[in-house]
């Protein structure tokens, strides 16, 4: 292959990607109102949740701290959740069952690229737009708290290594929709799992040292609970780093996982409908 | 012939499913001890297509159609039997075989249905690497062709199906494949816009030279396009040659115009033939139509003439439709 080839390749790998991003964000916004009612809903429950929690616990008990934090910093840590749980979410692993489910990812299949690649790439599209806003909300933020903007942005690039790494265990999880025909029941256990293991509802800290070995296991801890210890200060510069270093490893894991999964499952594909 | 583009040897693909039995026991031996069946949907059959070639694919509903195009296609392995397609095997799924082929589905929608038919060919330009100023040209060329250049930047929700699938055509051939899955590309369309379809197809094909395979339940599709058709039945090939073969077989028909009207069974007992070999005209009850053997044309005629009052008598050839529902029937 000569240079001017591996150019062209390079370009087309690049604009390929950017086509698919940005046919994912005009998807996303199709239906505005339906886009922003998704990310104030989804959030509102988590959060309405741990406010309530706090309150009671620091107003009954009369405690000055709770998992390691004071009462304004839990309320900023909540706040830093709402924001890096919504760069974790999407729900692109429970599309790509239904695609294997009906038989439409025929239309993914056929593409002359990746198909996993294909689908997260349009999904990215609809997530770069809610990174857009929660950074702003964010930066806006931070005029009325501790948390520097800074830091703030380190946090959102850990969420996004977080995001890559959640819908890389998806994709790994949906290949058993080939055999079962559906994988919803396994994705809303690891849903479940996350939601606990990621700190999304209640900070880590909360769970006994001599038991943190449980979530420092999974790469769960880096979608919503690395992101917020970044932002508020509670992990350092050089700690973001090492933490960045895990997150790529596991996205390198996690791809040889996925090829090898769907390498054997693709077998079992039926193609329904049509 | 010139060198096959398309070689299928001895293909079989079976699927396995589960087998519900009714009512509650059945519910729980579902649950505990599933039973499966398995389906043979395509019984080795073999074939070549050469280069620029336009086959149509036909056989009833669930005869293996639409399996056979998912497998030559690459979306789903063969269980056994070897397939080629310019060269690749299909279920190897190569970027390079993906970037030469197309497939479409009537019944089921490829473009993104919320988004306008522009901002998909826009993204199949980036997948296909079609350069910006040949893209441009061509959807200019496509859009013109087929009617719809006024509905680029509609939602593909909001079209109507003719409009949907001629989008989808378009969306399908814009990278030019050498090679075009078609499966019912005119089911639910209009007689013009099926006409409008085909016609663009058959250009296409001569123009671009691509080889072309449809699948189709409208006989004019096969008629008008394809020079050759696979027959499938229950998974077997039973024919495969020129449609034009099918229907100049030993079977022709007559239409017979008659002063009175007597029932289907007197002129079958008369003529000696089946009743299911002789229609009524809807338009017109004393115009009958009548299936019958070339070598007893004669004699139908004596008997005809004998036994009832004929006004106008002709000679016509069994439709393609007519044949090939004879040979599901069978």
């Amino acid at each position: 292959m000569n240079d001017s080839e591996i150019s062209s390749r390079s370009w087309w790998a690049l604009e390929w990607r950017l086509a698919a991003i940005q046919n994912g964000m005009r998807d996303a916004i199709a239906y505005r109102l339906e886009f922003l009612l998704e990310i104030v809903g989804s959030a509102a429950v988590p959060v309405i949740l741990q406010l309530v929690l706090w309150y009671s616990i620091f107003k009954t008990s009369g405690a000055t701290q709770f998992a390691g934090m004071t009462y304004q910093e839990l309320i900023s840590y909540t706040w830093m959740t709402l924001l890096f749980s919504q760069i974790r979410g999407g729900d692109l692993d429970f599309s790509l069952i239904e695609m294997i489910r009906t038989g439409t990812l025929n239309n993914y299949l056929l593409r002359p690229v990746g198909v996993i690649q294909f689908i997260y790439m349009r999904g990215l599209g609809e997530r770069i737009l809610i990174v857009t806003l929660c950074l702003g909300l964010g930066i806006l933020s931070t005029a009325f708290s501790s948390v520097s903007p800074f830091q703030l942005i380190l946090g959102m690039l850990l969420a996004l290594v977080g995001n890559v790494i959640a819908f890389m265990i998806g994709a790994a999880l949906s290949s058993v929709a080939f055999y079962w025909e559906n994988a919803f029941a396994a994705l809303m256990v690891k849903n479940m799992i996350v939601s606990l293991l990621s700190g999304e509802l209640l900070p880590l800290t909360l769970i006994p040292h001599q038991y943190s070995w449980i979530w420092k296991a999974t790469p769960f801890y880096l979608f919503v609970f690395g992101p917020t210890q970044v932002a508020l200060g509670k992990w350092s510069a050089s700690e973001w780093a090492v933490q960045m270093g895990i997150g790529l490893a596991w996205i390198i894991g996690l791809s040889l996982v996925i090829k090898l999964l769907w390498g054997i499952s693709m077998k079992r594909y039926q193609g329904l409908g049509g | 012939m010139n060198s096959p583009v398309i070689s299928v040897k001895d293909i079989k693909r079976n699927f396995r499913s589960v087998k519900k039995k009714d009512g509650f026991k059945g519910t729980l031996e579902l649950l505990f001890k599933p039973e499966y069946v398995i389906h043979e949907a395509v019984k080795g059959v073999s074939f070549e297509i050469e280069a620029g070639a336009f086959v149509g694919l036909i056989g009833a509903n669930g005869a293996g159609k639409t399996t056979l195009l998912k497998i030559l296609s690459g979306l789903i392995p063969p269980t056994s039997g070897e397939a080629t397609v310019l060269g690749f095997t299909p279920f190897e799924r190569s970027i390079e075989y993906r970037k030469q082929i197309s497939l479409v589905m009537g019944q089921k929608a490829q473009l993104w249905w919320d988004l306008p038919a522009i901002e998909a060919f826009d993204l199949l330009r980036a997948l296909y690497q079609i350069p910006v100023e040949v893209y441009k040209k061509r959807i200019d060329e496509l859009t013109t062709l087929l009617d719809v250049t006024k509905l680029l930047n509609t939602q593909i929700r909001r079209l109507s199906l003719g409009e949907r699938m001629k989008m989808e055509v378009i969306g399908a051939i814009l990278h030019l494949p050498k090679v075009i899955f078609l499966d019912e590309p005119t089911i639910g369309l209009d007689v013009l816009a099926a006409q409008k379809l085909r016609h663009f197809l058959k250009t296409h094909n001569q123009k671009e030279g691509a080889t072309i395979i449809l699948t189709s339940h409208n006989m004019d599709d096969i008629s008008e396009l394809c020079r050759r058709i696979l027959l499938i039945k229950e998974g077997s090939l039973i024919y495969d040659g020129d449609p034009k073969n099918l229907t100049n077989q030993d079977e022709c028909q007559l239409k017979v115009q008659l002063l009175s009207t007597p029932s289907l069974q007197t002129i079958a007992t008369a003529l000696g033939v089946s009743v299911q070999n002789i229609s009524i005209e809807e338009e017109d009850p004393t115009a009958y139509r009548i299936v019958l053997d070339r070598k007893n044309l004669t004699s139908t005629f004596q008997t005809l003439l004998q036994h009832f009052s004929v006004a106008d008598i002709g000679i016509q050839e069994p439709s393609l439709e007519r044949v090939i529902q004879r040979i599901y029937q069978q």
